[in-house]
């Protein structure tokens, strides 16, 4: 019950020529973001696992099915491969309804799968609606119930999230969590969200130039080995506040909690709102209290 | 930070508790760690390593005698002394280093600490974090 993937494909990017070469075998059933700067080669392989575009050689294997064999000369069309996509333009059908949208991606018309969906994400009361009459949210919340219509071995997600503001983001997240769990399908989700990567998933593929760099948990990816601190946390500058001859530098980690660090200027001086920081102690400084 | 070069001497271990001596030019350092699998590749006698520290943790003495537990003091000399209403900002020279110091205008008054002071400058050994020396020209991952 794997996903292996072992490809190459040559790429053209930003900088010129870029070779995607992945090497990895994933677990079924967990939800695995793919991390990285623009350009890494994220979407790209999400496009491979989709079959939209085609490896130059290599391997590709789902829960024991061949995808894609350069050798063995397979390559299993996007319809055949059990896969449920979303992207950050999500392309509903503006002249059908939302029940309709729905519909029309199931290979065999199961009315109560859609209407388990319309439940589970709130979409009761727009059922009958055509997507212009919907919010942004609203069309997402479709177009991830749309991406599970046809129960999905492996559901795509290609930063289907990076459009909306951050209170909706954040309540998406959600429900892409709750469908996780509910529905059990593998999840592939494409972001460089941070936060995202935190809130959502069970495993991280850090891609840096068409390789992968990093791959683990998220607690263990974004830790730091080559410093003696053990007590480190990941996250985002908040704002930093010049206050006597310090700074206070809050900082948002992973899992949503708050935290000030006192740092004097030539610490802050590179720093700016957004950038991504370790912060670390050492184990001997925390104080520990049963509560 | 205040960041350190140096290249691990010794190492004395009690179960997972290191100490670990760094030798920065012949100035000896300590830092007392939990050590850890992954950290044993690089955790070494003759590694290169950083010895960090943060300005907060650094307390000054002046004309200091009798004994003391803090296991690394540097003789500096004091190049600047910024005051804030509460805490003030020391900047000293040890060896080729800068090594700051943020303790209270309070102390810094009652110390009078001034440009051109000889001070110590005190971290104790479990305040003391190393990181692995990075190659500026290696990528860092």
């Amino acid at each position: 019950m794997a996903i292996r993937i072992d490809i190459k494909k040559k790429m053209l990017s930003a900088n010129g020529e870029m070779n995607l070469d992945i090497n990895t075998t994933l677990q079924m059933g967990e939800l695995i973001t793919l991390f990285g700067p623009s350009g890494a080669g994220k979407t790209t392989l999400l496009r491979i696992m989709a079959g939209l575009v085609q490896p130059d050689s290599g391997h590709l294997e789902v829960d024991g099915e061949t995808w894609f064999d350069s050798n063995k000369k397979i390559n299993l069309p996007p319809q055949q491969r059990g896969i449920g996509f979303m992207f950050q333009d999500y392309a509903l059908f503006p002249n059908m309804t939302v029940e309709e949208n729905l519909a029309f991606a199931q290979d065999e018309k199961d009315n109560s799968r859609i209407t388990e969906l319309i439940d589970t994400f709130g979409l009761n009361e727009f059922r009958k609606r055509k997507p212009a009459g919907l919010s942004g949210g609203q069309k997402q919340r479709v177009a991830l119930a749309r991406a599970l219509a046809r129960k999905p071995n492996l559901l795509l997600l290609d930063e289907p999230l990076s459009a909306l503001d951050a209170s909706m983001r954040t309540s998406l997240q959600d429900e892409i969590a709750r469908a996780h769990q509910l529905f059990g399908a593998t999840t592939l989700l494409v972001s460089h969200d941070m936060n995202e990567v935190f809130r959502l998933s069970t495993h991280v593929v850090c891609i840096e130039d068409g390789g992968i760099s990093k791959s683990g948990s998220p607690e263990k990816v974004f830790s730091d080995t080559s410093i003696s601190g053990k007590f480190q946390v990941v996250g985002q500058v908040a704002r930093i506040d010049k206050q006597d001859v310090v700074n206070i530098v809050t900082v948002i980690t992973g899992s949503n909690m708050i935290v000030k660090v006192i740092a004097v200027d030539d610490d802050t001086q590179p720093l700016t709102e957004g950038d991504r920081v370790l912060v670390f102690t050492k184990a001997f400084n925390p104080i520990i209290k049963k509560i | 930070m205040n960041k350190l070069n140096g290249i691990i001497a010794n190492i004395q271990q009690a179960g997972s508790i290191m100490l670990v001596d760094i030798k920065v030019n012949s100035h000896l350092f300590s830092a007392m760690l939990i050590a850890s699998d992954e950290e044993n590749s690089w955790l070494k006698t003759g590694n290169r390593v950083d010895v960090v520290f943060k300005e907060t943790e650094v307390s000054l003495a002046k004309g200091l005698s009798g004994q003391i537990c803090l296991r690394n003091r540097m003789l500096c000399t004091v190049k600047d002394v910024t005051k804030g209403e509460l805490l003030s900002k020391v900047t000293m020279d040890f060896m080729e280093y800068t090594i700051v110091s943020v303790i209270t205008t309070r102390s810094v008054e009652a110390l009078t600490i001034q440009p051109s002071d000889e001070v110590e400058a005190m971290v104790k050994a479990n305040e003391v974090t190393l990181m692995r020396t990075t190659n500026l020209n290696a990528k860092t991952q």
